[in-house]
């Protein structure tokens, strides 16, 4: 079973995405800004984070940035999250080391195909 | 967060958003619908089974609803539109409007269910959707236009969405917990009372100031607000005067709390409407049984609310029945109540299914009579021309006002015309009456009281008496003008009628009868003849009272006379007894006898052999001549065609019920 982080400010985001992606069988923790991301990713045992970026404390922008420079979370699958499609925040997302990115509002099909293709045969159930 | 942009839609209403600010627009906006659809999508999928169908029919509703406002959004702020207006997110917002509204319609009828009751946790979703929908509402919407600052990280409180929820489950009875504020801008203050409160079971939020407490109050719902007078800057007085003064926050009860012990304060507060006063230092047992009384008091007035809002919405399914508009299980949520409001609802539900049902066949039958009209009507448009003869000729002036057309036919009676009426500038039929029906002064005069009767007469299966009068020497009658084939015509050319279009003329007669009957008007003389049909289907039923004229002192076995055919008289009729009600019930079997058979009862090679059959023998059943007749209507029929008015359907408005029974 994948285990899933989910850094997320916005409460009703992240209740409906956690839930929906436990419902499809990953385990999902939560953190609730960008300091307590890279703390709990740096704790170890993620198969993937989804990071939004715009986040308290500190951004998804920076806390990307800190997980690659540290080497346990270097190889971490990261899917940036970003509120709205501006043209360069998919190329920013990808040069700060995300592996992919989506698009907030999240539509749960579209996100689990990128969440599957990136952890290979690893998948929710 | 940012201020959202549809608030200050940026320079100007004519000017174009930019592109930044549509982006953020659009995320607002999609935000929460995705929100409704996701939590409506997990509760789809956990509402499986068959005791859940009516809870997955309306969230598949709070979804269809959702991707409706989706797709309202795409198309006014979708990624390739650029140029958007203030006018256009105006319109959209009103566009996402009545969607918003059957998705809280939906989402309350949800609630609203019994099996809903227990379950905390599908009360919670369902109040985040509730929430999310909020979100959808325009600027305008100012109550709910704050909503989305809710999510924003308030440290204090409760989850975003469980304000709404607790509006919706808010109905539980006795003692229970109470969302508070409190409001102080002493933080000891606020401490004692939060967790004195909290131990008394109650939600607690705390503001230190005036404008903190009002930005609250916007956000989540509060059973109570308790509130110091005294506070720098906006002091208790201004928070209670805003608070009373939106309708959103003025039934809140508030409890004023200060130190000071002075009446006027007190008076002050009371009058711009708190609840209650409390002293500092609190008394415990009286804070708790204050507290108590307002929030039993609240909970009181809001079960009236919630009351008065079903009672509204059975008088809202009303209205809706009388514009047509009305859904079958728009009451559903009310109708699984087991009290009484919960009774009415079932029972009004059930007879507007089944007068849809009754309308439905209705319009069926109608359909297929007009079918059989149209073809009737191509078959004889050269036949129906005008007739020649009538002592009138066309472009004639009658009796000043009227200009003659050309005549429509002839009768035992006179001749019809069609004619303009100069006057009102519209067509009349003008019926001339023949000269020797007129001679007998006691028969003229009951027939004047006859037509005096009949003018009265307004509905839309009769065609209208407007006037009897005389000119040079000729005695008139003008009726209005129906554009149409009589039943007759109809029967000639197409033999027979299919059940359906006969049960769609026998409903328009025993109407019509009905209506006359209850004016004492006897019609004495139904025949194909005298029902005309227009084009729509609309029956109507011409001459009434007319055949007053032609009646005798002697029977017609005696006079060997009759003006027309006796074939559809009644046996008293025929032997010149007590005429009544029955006796055009038993013409009315005849006719519908004729239409379903093609042939009426009884028939004979002269008038005095009909007439001997009529009276002595009995009508061959009409299920017997044609075996695809309903057996109760044949039976109906021939319970008008009985022989004794007694032993026959004894009103129009009998017959008109039996009638809908069997269609």
């Amino acid at each position: 079973m994948a285990r899933i982080l989910l850094v997320e400010d916005n409460e009703m985001n992240r209740d409906m995405l956690s839930r929906r992606l436990e419902r499809k069988g990953f385990e999902v923790k939560m953190a609730v800004d960008g300091r307590q991301g890279v703390e709990m990713a740096r704790a170890g045992g993620y198969d993937l984070i989804l990071m939004d970026m715009s986040l308290p404390e500190i951004d998804g922008w920076e806390a990307t940035r800190q997980l690659r420079e540290a080497p346990e979370t270097k190889t971490v699958p990261i899917i940036a999250l970003t509120a709205h499609a501006m043209a360069g925040d998919r190329d920013r997302a990808l040069e700060v080391g995300c592996n992919d990115y989506d698009t907030k509002p999240i539509e749960l099909t579209r996100l689990l195909g990128k969440i599957e293709a990136l952890l290979g045969g690893k998948t929710g159930t | 967060m940012s201020q959202p942009p549809h608030v200050s839609p940026g320079a100007g209403a004519a000017t174009p958003f930019t592109p930044e600010a549509l982006g953020e627009l659009r995320h607002d906006l999609r935000t929460p619908v995705n929100h409704i659809i996701g939590y409506a999508e997990m509760l789809a999928e956990d509402a499986a089974g068959p005791e859940l169908a009516s809870r997955r029919a309306h969230l598949d509703e709070v979804l269809a609803a959702a991707r409706n406002i989706l797709s309202l959004i795409n198309s006014t702020l979708g990624p390739n539109h650029t140029d958007v207006r203030a006018g256009d997110l105006s319109r959209l917002y009103e566009s996402l409007r009545a969607p918003r509204q059957r998705i809280v319609a939906a989402v309350s009828a949800v609630l609203g269910a019994p099996d809903a009751q227990q379950d905390a946790s599908l009360a919670d979703d369902l109040g985040r959707i509730l929430a999310a929908a909020g979100r959808l509402a325009g600027p305008a919407d100012a109550t709910q236009a704050n909503g989305k600052t809710a999510n924003g990280g308030q440290a204090s409180g409760a989850p975003a969405g469980q304000d709404a929820t607790g509006a919706a489950t808010d109905n539980g009875a006795g003692p229970r917990q109470a969302r508070i504020l409190v409001v102080d801008d002493v933080e000891d203050n606020r401490e004692v009372l939060r967790r004195r409160l909290t131990r008394e079971g109650h939600a607690v939020e705390t503001a230190g100031n005036g404008r903190q407490a009002l930005e609250l109050v916007q956000q989540r719902r509060f059973d109570l607000v308790l509130l110091d007078v005294l506070m720098p800057e906006l002091d208790g007085y201004a928070v209670l005067e805003t608070l009373k003064g939106n309708p959103a926050t003025r039934d809140i009860p508030v409890v004023m709390i200060s130190a000071l012990d002075e009446l006027p304060g007190i008076v002050r507060c009371i009058e711009r409407g708190a609840e209650d006063y409390l002293h500092k230092p609190f008394d415990p047992v009286l804070l708790r049984a204050r507290i108590n009384a307002c929030l039993e008091k609240k909970r009181l007035r809001d079960q009236e609310v919630e009351y008065l809002e079903r009672v509204g919405q059975v008088i809202e399914a009303a209205t809706a029945v009388e514009a047509g508009t009305y859904k079958h299980e728009s009451l559903a949520p009310l109708a699984r109540r087991a009290d009484e409001l919960g009774r009415l609802a079932r029972v009004f539900d059930n007879m507007v299914v089944q007068m849809k049902a009754r309308e439905g066949r209705l319009r069926d039958q109608v359909r297929d009579l007009r079918q059989e009209i149209g073809v009737a009507r191509r078959d004889t448009r050269e036949m129906s021309a005008m007739v020649d003869g009538g002592n009138l000729r066309s472009g004639e002036r009658f009796s000043h006002r009227y200009e003659i057309i050309g005549v429509l036919g002839r009768g035992g009676m006179g001749t019809v015309y069609r004619a303009r009426d100069l006057e009102l500038d519209e067509e009349v039929a003008i019926k001339t009456l023949r000269p020797e029906l007129l001679t007998d002064a006691t028969l003229l005069g009951r027939f004047k009281d006859e037509i005096k009767l009949a003018r009265r007469l307004s509905d839309q299966n009769i065609v209208r008496t407007h006037d009897f009068g005389e000119w040079s020497g000729v005695c008139y009658l003008t009726m209005e003008y129906v554009e149409g084939i009589t039943v007759r015509e109809l029967l000639d050319t197409r033999g027979k009628l299919g059940i359906s279009s006969t049960l769609a003329i026998a409903g328009q007669l025993a109407h019509s009868l009905q209506v006359a009957h209850e004016h004492g008007v006897i019609h004495r003389d139904i025949k194909p003849q005298n029902l005309l049909l227009d084009d729509e289907g609309v029956l109507k039923v011409m001459d009434f009272g007319v055949a007053r004229l032609a009646e005798r002192s002697t029977s017609m076995t005696e006079a060997g006379l009759v003006i027309g055919t006796p074939a559809y008289m009644p046996p008293e009729q025929l032997l010149a007894e007590q005429v009544d009600a029955r006796s055009d019930l038993y013409a009315a079997g005849v006719v519908l006898y004729e239409c379903l058979t093609g042939k009426p009862p009884f028939e004979a090679a002269s008038v005095t052999s009909l007439v001997a059959k009529m009276l002595t023998t009995e009508a061959r059943p009409p299920v017997e001549v044609n075996a695809e007749i309903p057996p109760a209507l044949s039976a109906l029929i021939m319970r008008l065609l009985a022989k004794k008015p007694e032993a026959r359907v004894q009103t129009a408005a009998e017959l008109a019920e039996q009638l809908v029974g069997l269609g």
